[in-house]
């Protein structure tokens, strides 16, 4: 049974007389103990969705279910207080006229009536747990950006929930600790095995974080499933671009065969071979997916796999690799390089494009490929209406 | 400053970071001496009136006060207030009025910004407008007001009472006398509404509502939430209101004086004001200043324990990160009772007064609601009242009066902000004192003061309407500061220095960068100071003379006098220009005051 089922999620709401539809007819499903995360550019309703499972919005329609009690229905909804649920925010919402305890300790006194020592008890394995036991006297106000996160995660997993909510949770902290944090806080959701909904816009925590993703856009799931699915085999361009650097190449299908599941292109830079589960109709238009890192450089063409002349234009030595942009025919295309190769600028070179890594997808996906990287503070724009 | 220069040698030159201090000569820059006017002047403002109260107050003032030796030093002023039964009546009156009078305001604001922000009130934007509109009615008007509603004689209140109950059983006075401590505090409490609930709703709107939510999905409910986080989170805007408040009560001679001379209640202000203008007999500059330094006293207590009441929260600032709009509480049974009280309120504390004094300017004479009163309707009491000399020189005076003290307050508040902000002199706390002390400072003392200052200096101040300005001046640069100030620190101080390795002097930097940017938070603390200072009353009571009437002299002297027609017409005239400076300012200030 699923712990977490959202079916049909609609919310809409208006701006300035104009009806906006922040969630758009949102399906899914989340088995227990899993960690479900919703990845999307800011704007894409994964905000929305989030707090409309912790009732902190009214969704227009849908049904959503917790632990196998109806949330929210047509039939009426269950006010965010008597939800089983801990959520994380983005902000930390940690209280400032409160110590770290009276915070920790805030959801076990407005709930049912527990002995203090009980109290007591919770609050400092909850605070264990994160490692923050020796702040437990400090003013909320004392602690870092990095501390305020834990004691937020603290507060939000004391009672124990059946859900964790987490809202762009690490997206204030610094590049060293939010991988840090995100290390820590899969682990401890490994360990006290809680079904988890993670917000977030930055595709490596979603990737290295998930057992499964739900790439959103405009309100819409595009691709749900694991993180290699998603990874490996985009639905989309935008998925494509979304998660990770891709280049595109377009093209038309020219020939199928030899072998089973290959496929021969044509394109504007030449003829590519791809490798595909998904039947292709010869004269159909599609785009092909690669990753930088599937490609390869090298100066003679290398026999078994596409091998397309290009010149180099820049190459970017970053220490682990080296970002490469070339010129095919009228392409820009990334390739990440090995860290041993020096090609300079203006050298001839070939480009192998190995036939697997090749994504096809369908050239009418999702037009309007955005940049694959997505600048940081974002602010989804929901509800700011009077 | 250069003794840091010895331990440099001892000390192993392995921390380089402390900066050394090397007494080099400087040349004396635009900025220096800048700072260093600014700084004389307001002390000059400040401090010279302090002194001069002090002095008055130990002091036998049956010459004069004296300023120069031989002093003549005495206590008999101090004992004899001490002895003084009348005195702990006062101290007392004052306790209760102000205590009274704060806890209304502010339970009353609180309610209301929590219906509006928090919510489904209906019509929450006429309702917010209209509980901020009362601003701009000045006190002696609304106190004015509410006696032709309730006053015991002929309050239309209470005549519409004693007709519906029947006179005979009452008989001709009540039921409801205004003319009494319990009145007074409510009529206090409903003009200090308005500003109250600006403050809290403005920090209600910038309170992090993500704070509120976590404690939803921690499992409060509403009424947890708000005892538990909001009240609590909003302690630092309710003290700091609370002590900007508690001055203004206990500093106005407004309401205390129309309200609470008829019924004989004497609070710090109004007998600061009787011994500085007895009925009968010369004025006791001796007396008048011992119960400024009670007064003064007493608006300090709140100020020296403003950080302590903040308790240990040096820093409620929390990281920011996406706004929500909050979440909106649904009213739902209660709705009907909400909108009724809310309506109620409106009608009472601002409609009503306004209704009345329109009734009272059109009638010949005051009396209640009935067919022979609507056939008396004229208007020729705007005619005579509005030609008058008294009134063209009066209005004329306020213009005056509101234009200087505003440019005044502001040109010191800008100069004075500017020290805050950027000096490293190691004079800046004194900016800061300087600008915080005449907000400490009641009006009446304030006043009292500059009269006895004026009196004595050999400059042809006193008895125009300059002395009016000076004082005001003095008195606003507080409330110009506190615009100011948070105006140039949001101005980077690399866009000075920039001018500065542009190769701009000083005159340039202001000129040409800090004034241009700061001209919308000027020309808003502009208008609000010009707004304050029309509405003002307690100091042009305490500096009047026949010569420096002000629309809000003109309005005490003309219901002294017992003019209830001609006072009804002047409040009227006096409310249209304050509301129309009023929106003026809220235009200026475009939505950041309202919605």
């Amino acid at each position: 049974m699923a712990a977490i089922r959202v079916d049909r999620l609609l919310h809409q709401y208006s701006d300035r007389g104009r009806a906006v539809t922040a969630v758009d007819n949102v399906s899914f499903e989340v088995e227990e103990n899993q960690f479900y995360t919703l990845l999307g550019p800011s704007g894409c309703g994964k905000t929305t969705t989030l707090r409309c499972i912790a009732g902190l919005e009214l969704p227009t329609a849908g049904t959503i279910e917790l632990g196998g009690t109806v949330v929210v229905s047509d039939r009426g909804v269950v006010p965010t207080h008597r939800r089983d649920i801990g959520m994380v925010f983005q902000d930390y919402a940690v209280w400032p006229h409160m110590s770290v305890f009276d915070n920790v300790a805030f959801p076990l006194k407005v709930g049912k009536r527990l002995p203090s020592s009980v109290v007591k008890e919770r609050v400092h394995e909850a605070l264990a747990l994160v490692n923050m036991e020796q702040y437990v006297d400090r003013r909320a106000t004392q602690l870092s950006g990095g501390q305020q996160q834990r004691l937020s995660l603290a507060r939000a997993l004391v009672r124990q929930p059946k859900v964790l909510l987490l809202d762009e949770p690490l997206s204030n902290l610094d590049a060293k600790l939010r991988e840090q944090m995100r290390k820590e806080l899969r682990l401890i959701q490994r360990r006290i095995k809680v079904t988890t909904i993670f917000v977030t816009h930055d595709q490596v925590e979603a990737l290295s974080m998930s057992n499964r993703i739900a790439v959103m856009k405009d309100g819409v799931i595009i691709q749900e499933g694991t993180p290699r699915d998603i990874y490996l085999t985009p639905n989309s361009e935008f998925v494509a671009a979304f998660i990770g650097a891709t280049n595109f190449i377009r093209g038309t299908v020219a020939a199928a065969g030899p072998i089973s599941g290959d496929y021969t292109l044509d394109t504007s830079v030449g003829q590519l071979v791809c490798r595909t589960d998904q039947p292709l109709v010869v004269g159909e238009p599609v785009t092909v997916a690669v990753r930088p890192e599937a490609l390869t450089l090298s100066t003679d063409p290398v026999p078994g796999m596409n091998s397309i002349e290009a010149q180099v234009d820049l190459g970017l030595f970053v220490g682990e690799s080296v970002d490469y942009h070339v010129q095919m025919g009228d392409l820009l295309i990334r390739v990440k390089g090995s860290p041993r190769t020096h090609f300079r600028r203006h050298e001839k070179v070939y480009v192998g494009i190995p036939p697997e890594d090749c994504t096809v997808i369908a050239a009418d996906e999702v037009k309007g490929v955005p940049t694959s990287t997505v600048e940081e503070g974002e602010v989804d724009s929901v509800g700011q209406t009077v | 400053m250069s003794a840091s220069t010895a331990p440099e040698i001892v000390a192993p030159p392995v921390r380089p970071s402390a900066p050394q201090r090397v007494r080099r000569r400087r040349r004396i820059t635009g900025r220096a001496v800048l700072s260093f006017l600014t700084i004389i002047v307001l002390l000059y403002l400040v401090l010279g009136p302090l002194v001069m109260l002090v002095l008055a107050a130990f002091e036998d003032t049956s010459g004069g006060v004296v300023i120069r030796p031989p002093f003549p030093w005495t206590g008999a002023n101090f004992s004899h207030v001490f002895a003084n039964a009348h005195t702990y009546s006062v101290l007392w009156s004052t306790v209760i009025f102000s205590a009274g009078a704060l806890v209304f305001a502010f339970a009353v604001s609180f309610t209301f910004a929590w219906l509006i922000e928090r919510t489904d009130l209906p019509l929450r934007t006429p309702v917010y407008v209209l509980l901020v509109a009362p601003q701009g009615i000045p006190a002696v008007i609304s106190a004015i007001s509410w006696s032709l509603l309730l006053n015991p004689t002929n309050g239309f209140v209470n005549l519409v009472l004693r007709g519906i109950f029947g006179g005979g059983g009452i008989g001709s006075r009540g039921p409801i006398n205004v003319y009494s401590l319990p009145w007074m505090i409510l009529v206090e409490g409903m003009s200090l509404v308005p500003l109250t609930f600006l403050l809290i709703t403005a920090s209600l709107r910038g309170m992090n509502a993500g704070l509120e939510d976590a404690a939803r999905t921690s499992g409060a409910g509403f009424g947890t939430i708000v005892r538990r986080i909001t009240l609590p989170l909003l302690r630092p805007a309710i003290i700091g209101a609370l002590v900007y408040e508690f001055v203004t009560v206990v500093e106005a001679v407004d309401i205390p004086l129309v309200l609470g001379l008829p019924g004989h209640v004497t609070v710090l202000s109004t007998q600061i004001y009787n011994s500085t203008h007895p009925p009968v007999g010369l004025p006791d500059y001796g007396a008048s200043s011992t119960f400024g330094i009670f007064l003064l006293a007493l608006a300090l207590i709140p100020l020296l324990f403003y950080n302590k009441m903040l308790g240990n929260t040096g820093s409620y600032v929390t990281v920011t990160g996406k706004s929500f709009r909050p979440k909106i509480q649904k009213l739902g049974k209660w709705k009907p009772l909400a909108v009724a009280l809310t309506w109620l309120y409106i009608f009472v504390s601002f409609v009503m007064p306004l209704l009345i004094l329109i009734w009272a300017s059109i009638q010949p004479y005051f009396g209640t609601l009935s067919r022979a009163a609507l056939k008396r309707i004229t208007f020729t009491s705007y005619d005579k009242t509005l030609t008058s000399n008294l009134f063209t020189s009066a209005l004329k005076n306020t213009l005056i009066v509101g234009l200087a003290s505003a440019a005044m307050s502001m040109v010191l508040a800008m100069l004075v902000s500017w020290i805050i902000v950027r000096s490293r002199s190691r004079f800046r706390w004194m900016a800061d004192v300087l600008a915080f002390l005449p907000h400490a400072l009641p009006g009446v003392v304030i006043g009292l003061a500059i009269l006895l200052i004026y009196l004595l200096l050999p400059l042809h101040v006193y008895g125009t309407i300059w002395i009016i300005v000076i004082a005001m001046g003095t008195q606003y640069v507080s409330l110009g500061s506190r615009l100011t100030t948070g105006g140039i620190a949001q101005i980077q101080r690399s866009l000075e220095e920039a001018a500065e390795a542009s190769g701009a002097k000083a005159r340039h930097v202001w000129g040409r960068v800090l004034v241009p940017l700061l001209r919308p938070v000027f020309l808003n603390g502009f208008l609000l100071v010009f707004l304050a200072s029309i509405q003002n009353l307690t100091l042009p009571l305490m500096l009047y003379s026949t010569k420096n009437l002000v629309l809000s002299s003109l309005i005490w002297s003309r219901w002294d006098y017992g003019d209830a027609t001609g006072t009804a017409v002047l409040s009227v005239v006096m409310t249209v220009i304050t509301v129309i400076a009023a929106l003026f300012l809220r235009g200026l200030s475009g939505r950041r005051a309202g919605e």
